[in-house]
């Protein structure tokens, strides 16, 4: 009846408080998924089951002339074809978020008239078996005209080559952000510094498992089923219903297990819309499409991609920011699909981790002949947060202060929290000097710096470089009202379930889609402390299903935010059915509320009471409601033992027109410091070490939390170093396999050490800030110890990717003359 | 991506007779490296068959060809494109014919560019590769006009 007894491991690491929030406990999905035994969409056969395989286009740009699907119908085991004409005869365009002109653009899940991308779906085969379906994709004749690629952002703005003839530009959106005096500031300024063109790369993540949708269109009742990995399928399942014209609560999503997203899970919605009409087309036969690793790599989705021109930036005389102004100009890709979200979210770190007040930022993003991108682990502030800290280490070179002191001149003061950021957003909490002071003690400052000097003498090139990042979570969806005043978005929200169970089990469900952060188990403990009972007696039921009542529009696994969101409804819907056991306990004990105490006793979990020493277990609590329900008493006829709560964010629509308000509910924050050394002959930059501290508030457990900064941190060293989405001047990708990305692998990690503080959010009911995401605090840390390294060299770093190449290219472009004046300072 | 190519060789022929040599389908095609078959649909314009295989994208290829410019006995330019395995393929061959003392000096240039699986996965090795063969296709040529 109950789970099986307490562990005797778990039960000695509970923490020092008595409570199981705060407490180390190994994660209990582990045992499941190290056995393999997790159940992923791949593993699930369903009975005539069909195998899609998509003909995709080689060209970044062309139109298409013919698409010719005769010879692979006629291979035995094809089930059927499907084209871009068939889709777009037979739905809608997805919805855009941007307004005006972009709304125009006519974006379906495969190509119909052009292909904008290589890679991008053109037709789709159908047949018995994957490897049939590999066989008849190349049987498929298309025929296209190739036309003028764009591959990069600052050539799309000059609408030579329009993407979207349709939207008459390849500019998608355009804002500014503009708070305080900002030419006042750069009049008083004692140093200017210009910095022409920095430049964020294309990256992107690779999950272990790839998309995998299985789509079943059920045609008499007209309804959609989906098994699929889909990170926020409570989303995808908005864009879907519109573009499928099937209302919105007959499309069934589960999803399961899920081997990793980091984002770029939430845009696969394209694909579960193939696999749906294609399922259609085969008589309801369920259709799944396994993605492969090389498609994942093309067409998935990327990570946005910026350029920063013309950035200026006013200081006082002691090294203080007073002003930025900039041009942001944002490449989201062939299609904008989630975009132009990036072009706001950015904002929930407008200001970094600094103060000043004065800004002046000019947001563009514009489409280009690349894979569309997606929400990509640290979205859209990453890039705007490498942008800043890139600001604070070249200005600091410029005026002769230490990256250190420069930024304690700089950074929000620990008393000055909550902090209203230019912009509105409201930082909840925060000491980013102690976490300075603490990165510093486990680095060995002192040491490294005495090192350094002494290496020098020896001609070797060594950098220290500090990154202090942002993991903005819990996000306002009303931010979307910035980009579009229609959006018909604004709060955030999460749902969950507890009960028990016919027979007395705790059973807790949550609408989020976990891919490795550990829900079960913090969900396990905050439930545990509210019922004082053992974690392992807590069935925790992860993975969004729309029929499992326990989502909202906004369920999902995304934006550093179950920690607030998701725990928050587990917290609530944990107290509405303690209450609820109360007032039936109360009742059957024949005492009152107060009276009554939560534990465990010799048949496990139960409710007793002081005065009497009387008890009753669960099973007898949940046997009286839901089997012997003729002894219930009248006024608890309203008790269910089964009950859902909603918790919601009390946000509020920024002002759109200012651009005004508080985006995000919880600002987690990290500092890294890395000591790099390029080698002379090779250029290779080798990291000698490395640590990373974090503040995420209130730690639920302190394992997964320290996880999950490695696993970021790895996440931000290859993509400083190792990873990047390239393209040629044609708009090939080049690097489309393992082979030539080279994601980072356990042996180029480098030995991480771990540091932590806490200042507690007052803006959630545990204390805790959202964090995993990272802020890509490595790319901002790696690019610092790499200026300071190459600096005397006369390099500044203004690239995201640096490998020995690119160093290798920039030292030699520098000492034949041939680097054009990247930085400016002017003294007045 | 894009593979340039350009040259010169001198043969021992008249000038009309390298022209008409070079814009002949049934002479010219099967000079091409890997050549399998051609198929005439008109007097500027042929399909060729050829194997292509680099690592493990093997497979064969359709060449749609057009004589673009024919300034005889000046000039001749054939445009092509066609799928090849994992990718596709746009072509640009020029020959500007001159006359010499014995004969005829030829001026050749063109660029291919390459698109799809094939450039993302073979891209470093496609140049050169792409040069040897030109070079094969310069040699036969040669040889033919000898």
């Amino acid at each position: 009846m109950f789970a099986e007894a307490p562990n005797i491991v778990a039960e000695e690491k509970k923490n020092g408080s008595g409570r199981w929030v705060g407490a180390s406990l190994p994660r209990k999905e582990e045992d499941r998924l190290l056995r393999g035994r997790g159940k992923f969409v791949d593993d699930i056969k369903l009975r005539e089951m069909t195998y899609l395989r998509f003909v995709r286009s080689p060209y970044a740009h062309a139109r298409i002339v013919s698409v010719d699907t005769s010879a692979a119908e006629a291979l035995p085991g094809v089930v059927c074809t499907i084209t871009g004409k068939e889709v777009a005869a037979q739905t809608q365009p997805f919805i855009e978020i941007a307004p005006d002109h972009a709304q125009k653009i006519r974006d379906f899940p495969m190509a119909v008239e052009k292909a904008r991308y290589q890679g991008e779906p053109v037709a789709a085969v159908v047949a018995e078996s994957p490897s049939l379906a590999d066989d008849a994709a190349e049987l498929v004749q298309v025929e296209y005209e190739p036309l003028e690629p764009v591959v990069d952002s600052e050539q799309a703005l000059l609408d030579k080559s329009i993407l979207h003839e349709e939207a008459g530009t390849n500019r998608i959106w355009t804002g500014i952000w503009e708070f305080g005096d900002v030419e006042k500031a750069f009049q008083e300024a004692a140093y200017v510094v210009n910095i022409d063109r920095m430049h964020f790369h294309r990256f992107s993540s690779t999950p272990l498992e790839t998309n995998v949708v299985i789509g079943q269109w059920d045609p008499k009742e007209d309804r959609i089923h989906y098994w699929c990995n889909n990170s926020f399928p409570a989303f995808a399942i908005q864009f879907l219903a519109a573009h499928l014209a099937v209302h919105i609560d007959r499309i069934r999503v589960q999803t399961s297990d899920i081997g990793g997203s980091f984002g770029i899970k939430i845009t696969s919605y394209p694909q579960m819309s193939v696999c749906a009409l294609a399922s259609k087309k085969a008589g309801g036969r369920p259709v799944k499409w396994v993605e492969t690793r090389s498609e994942h790599m093309i067409s998935s989705a990327h990570g946005n991609e910026r350029t920063f021109r013309d950035t200026r930036v006013a200081l006082d005389k002691n090294g203080e920011i007073t002003a930025i102004a900039s041009r942001h100009i944002d490449d989201c890709g062939a299609y904008p699909r989630y975009e132009p979200l990036g072009c706001v979210i950015y904002s929930q770190v407008f200001c970094g981790t600094y103060r000043f007040k004065n800004a002046r930022i000019e947001f563009t993003q514009t489409v280009s002949n690349k894979c569309p991108v997606g929400p990509n682990r640290g979205y859209s502030r990453m890039q705007h947060l490498w942008f800043l800290e890139r600001i604070v280490d070249i200005c600091a070179h410029e005026i002769g202060i230490a990256p250190d002191e420069m930024r304690l001149r700089n950074y929000i003061r620990t008393e000055e929290f909550p902090y209203t950021t230019p912009n509105g957003c409201v930082y909840d909490s925060g000491n980013y000097p102690k976490m300075l002071e603490v990165a510093k003690g486990l680095i060995g400052w002192d040491d490294w710096k005495k090192k350094q000097a002494d290496a020098r003498k020896q001609g070797r090139m060594i950098g220290i470089g500090i990154g202090t990042t942002l993991d903005s979570g819990t996000n306002n969806f009303g931010q979307s009202q910035i980009v579009n005043p229609n959006a018909p978005f604004s709060g955030n929200s999460q749902g969950a379930n507890c009960k028990l169970d016919i027979y007395g089990e705790v059973v807790v469900a949550v609408g989020s889609c976990p891919q490795g952060q550990g829900h079960e188990t913090v969900s396990a403990q905050v439930v545990a402390d509210v019922l004082n009972i053992h974690p392992d007696m807590i069935t925790v039921r992860t993975g969004f299903d729309t029929e499992r009542n326990v989502h909202t529009g906004m369920s999902g696994t995304y934006a550093s935010q179950f920690v607030v969101s998701g725990l928050s409804a587990v917290h609530g819907a944990a107290q509405k059915l303690k209450a609820e056991m109360k007032r039936l306990a109360a009742s059957v004990l024949e005492t009152k509320e107060d009276d009554l105490e939560f534990g465990v006793g010799q048949q496990g979990p139960e409710i007793k009471a002081k005065s009497t020493g009387k008890s009753i277990n669960y099973w007898g609590l949940a046997n009286i409601v839901n089997v012997n329900s003729a002894v219930l008493t009248p006024e608890l006829q309203d008790v269910t033992l089964n009950c859902r709560y909603i918790w919601r964010a009390n946000f509020k629509v920024p002002d759109k027109a200012k651009k005004y308000g508080n985006l995000t509910l919880t600002y987690s924050s990290q500092l890294h410091i890395a000591v790099i050394e390029v080698d002379r002959d090779t250029f290779v930059p080798k990291i000698l070490d490395y640590v990373a501290v974090d503040d995420c508030g209130v730690v639920i457990n302190p394992r997964i939390v320290e996880g999950q900064v490695y696993g970021a941190a790895a996440h931000g060293i290859g993509a400083a170093l190792m990873e990047t989405c390239a393209y040629d001047a044609v708009g090939n990708m080049l690097t489309s396999t393992f082979s030539d990305y080279t994601p980072i692998t356990a042996v180029n990690i480098p030995n991480i050490r771990y540091g932590h503080i806490s200042t507690p959010s007052p803006f959630t009911y545990s204390g805790a800030k959202g964090m995993g995401e990272g802020g890509a605090a490595p790319i901002h840390t790696i690019s610092a110890a790499l200026q300071d390294a190459l600096f005397a060299q006369g390099i500044f770093i203004n690239n995201s990717f640096n490998n020995a190449d690119s160093i290798f290219r920039s030292l030699k472009y520098r000492e034949g003359g041939q680097l054009a004046e990247q930085v400016r300072l002017e003294k007045r | 991506m894009a593979i340039k190519f350009s040259g010169e060789f001198e043969v021992k022929k008249k000038p009309e007779e390298v022209y008409d040599f070079l814009t002949d389908p049934n002479r010219f095609a099967p000079l091409l490296p890997e050549f399998q078959s051609v198929s005439v649909q008109d007097p500027t314009h042929f399909t060729v068959k050829v194997n292509v295989g680099i690592s493990y994208i093997k497979g064969a290829a359709d060449l749609k060809m057009e004589l673009a410019q024919a300034d005889r006995p000046r000039r001749a330019q054939y445009k092509g494109q066609g799928a090849v395995a994992g990718g596709n393929v746009t072509m640009v061959a020029g020959f500007d014919l001159a006359p010499i003392a014995d004969g005829t000096k030829v001026n050749w240039q063109g660029e291919a560019q390459i698109f799809g699986r094939l450039a993302s996965i073979a891209g470093g090795l496609l140049e050169p590769l792409g040069k040897k063969q030109i070079q094969k296709l310069i040699d036969g040529l040669q040889a033919a006009l000898a």
